[in-house]
């Protein structure tokens, strides 16, 4: 499979408006496009292959699934997970076509998503450093009062960070990436040591995309008790996705209740104390 | 003669702010210039002389940093108080807008990364990888269409708030009812980041250990024990949980970061291979 340079160039569009601090803001680029998920759709409409896309797309997804970026401390910018991962990983796996759904395809997916990954922490880093160029410019704007400058700093003058530091490295990245990946099949043969470890690597990294979330909701161990009753439902119960989130709704709902039942009770209490 | 803010510039300040907030970021001043462009329509409608539009401005130039998202109340906040500003009341100063902005970043980081990202968006894409089975479109545009509109309301509902409670803005978000949702609301989370480790990680083992033949109704039969079946025994999917458990009482007891984690299980899959327990058994 080939990604020609048009696909290329669109692919590189996307990278630059994407990302936390990408052109398009932060409800629709980090939070929407730099989803795995949502950007594979658009990978997908840019190939021609919706489906394969999104097939990779969702395996890579779950390792990234709760990536928290607290005070722009980012342990991985998704435009390259996006846009450079999912574009090769499409590739790589139908080059090997292997089953895009299966476990082995899944597994090349995030291998790939991972590998690509530092150069997205790499970009951003580099483009909050060219940031600071146009800063200079607006500070200098502020005390002359001159607005237009100020908004120029602010959306169109990191454009051209977004030029050098996404653009060029996606297209080329994209661009003369599928020939490495399609050869893959002959350097790296599937039961040697590199390869195994690579898929064996992709079925643990998820581990990771979940442990940080438990780590924002689960400070104190007893609270694991949660946790495993979430995965209770799913492992033992076999319950879906959607009926443990109801099941999980009900629970909070009653905890809600309880919380201000002890609220109201402890109000009622005082009250009582200052009557007498 | 009290001046209010039209409704147009209050939208725009909003608008500014949702399409701005983070784009012109460097780790010096992370989005203050975004702060500033949505302050801008705000000062030029409220002040009509030079002087006073540089004082104002002016007052928007320190460090600025949260979740914004949840961080456009502060943006509101702001607006109300600088129209108060303008209309005479004089003990608001510099000072106490920044101190209340700086009051409000740290808190509203925490609560909006928590649930925004850490909760509800893990929610939503849990349900729309559902949705996407077989490499169905249902699921990207589930979760784009359902994100961006709930989140662009909120973030309008929100900065609304701020506007009109202006420095009261801080016991919407911090009373007692807040908390009790709040911890609801992290229940859920927790309860379908459980299901979601188990629906989706699927760590197993390859190894086998032959036990020697035995003989059943004269018939010689192989004994060998599969460790993954013995481990399903024990607890459906036990190895995808361990590594979960793994990996988060390295991030939160050890402190580690998540690239370091990766690098560890980047170690562990090799030496995993190496000594056979792990072989995904694949071939092309």
């Amino acid at each position: 499979m080939e990604i020609n340079i048009f696909q290329a160039v669109l692919l590189g569009i996307m990278a630059s408006l994407t990302s936390v601090i990408g052109a398009l803001g932060t409800t629709y680029s980090w939070y929407t496009l730099s989803r795995p998920l949502v950007a594979s759709l658009v990978v997908g409409i840019i190939l021609g292959d919706i489906k394969t896309a999104i097939m990779v797309g969702a395996a890579i997804q779950v390792v990234y699934i709760a990536l928290v970026t607290p005070g722009g401390t980012v342990s991985a910018d998704l435009r390259a997970v996006c846009y450079i991962g999912i574009p090769l990983a499409v590739a790589a796996v139908k080059g090997a076509n292997l089953d895009p759904s299966g476990v082995q395809g899944a597994g090349l997916a995030v291998s790939i998503g991972a590998l690509v990954g530092t150069i997205g922490t790499v970009m951003f880093y580099s483009t909050a450093t060219m940031n600071l160029i146009w800063q200079q410019i607006g500070w200098k704007a502020i005390d002359k009062l001159n607005y237009r400058t100020i908004y120029l700093t602010n959306f169109i003058f990191p454009l051209v960070s977004h030029f050098v530091i996404a653009f060029l490295p996606t297209f080329f990245i994209t661009y003369y990436g599928t020939d490495v990946v399609a050869n893959l099949k002959e350097w790296l043969p599937m039961d040697g040591i590199p390869m195994k470890t690579m898929f064996t690597l992709g079925s643990l990294l998820p581990a990771v995309g979940i442990g940080i979330l438990l780590k924002q909701v689960v400070q104190n161990p007893v609270d694991l008790i949660i946790f495993f009753f979430g995965f209770t439902l799913a492992a033992a119960l076999k319950i879906n996705l959607l009926g443990a989130a109801f099941v999980g709704a009900m629970i909070a709902f009653l905890n809600y209740k309880i919380i201000m039942v002890g609220a109201a009770g402890k109000k009622a209490a005082a009250a009582a104390e200052e009557d007498l | 003669m009290s001046v209010k803010l039209n409704k147009k510039t209050k939208d725009q300040a909003f608008w500014w702010w949702y399409h701005g907030n983070l784009t012109g970021f460097t780790h010096q001043h992370m989005q203050t210039f975004g702060f500033m462009c949505a302050m801008i329509p705000v000062i030029k409608e409220l002040y009509k002389d030079d002087t006073h539009r540089l004082r104002s401005l002016k007052t928007y130039t320190p460090f600025f940093n949260t979740e914004p998202q949840i961080g456009s109340m502060v943006v509101g906040i702001s607006v109300g108080l600088e129209e108060a500003r303008a209309n005479g009341h004089e003990e608001i100063d510099d000072e106490m807008i920044n101190g209340i902005r700086a009051g409000l970043m740290g808190p509203l980081a925490g609560i909006g990364d928590s649930l925004i990202p850490g909760t509800y968006i893990p929610i939503l894409l849990s349900i729309a990888l559902g949705l996407s089975t077989g490499g169905s479109v249902l699921g990207p545009l589930f979760y784009a269409v359902v994100y961006i509109t709930s989140m662009t309301l909120f973030m309008k509902y929100i900065f609304d708030k701020g506007y009109e409670l202006g420095g009261r803005a801080v016991d919407v978000i911090i009373g007692e009812q807040a908390t009790a949702f709040r911890e609801s609301m992290v229940m859920v989370g927790t309860i379908v980041i459980g299901a979601l480790a188990a629906s989706w990680i699927g760590v197993s083992t390859a190894l086998k250990f032959d036990l020697g033949t035995y003989i059943v109704d004269g018939v010689e039969k192989a004994n060998v024990l599969v460790l993954q079946d013995t481990f399903n025994n024990i607890y459906p999917n036990l190895l995808s949980l361990l590594t979960v458990l793994f990996t988060w009482y390295l991030m939160t007891k050890k402190k580690m970061s998540p690239i370091t984690v990766m690098l560890i299980l980047v170690v562990i899959a090799l030496v995993g291979v190496l000594i056979g327990f792990f072989d995904p058994g694949l071939s092309y």
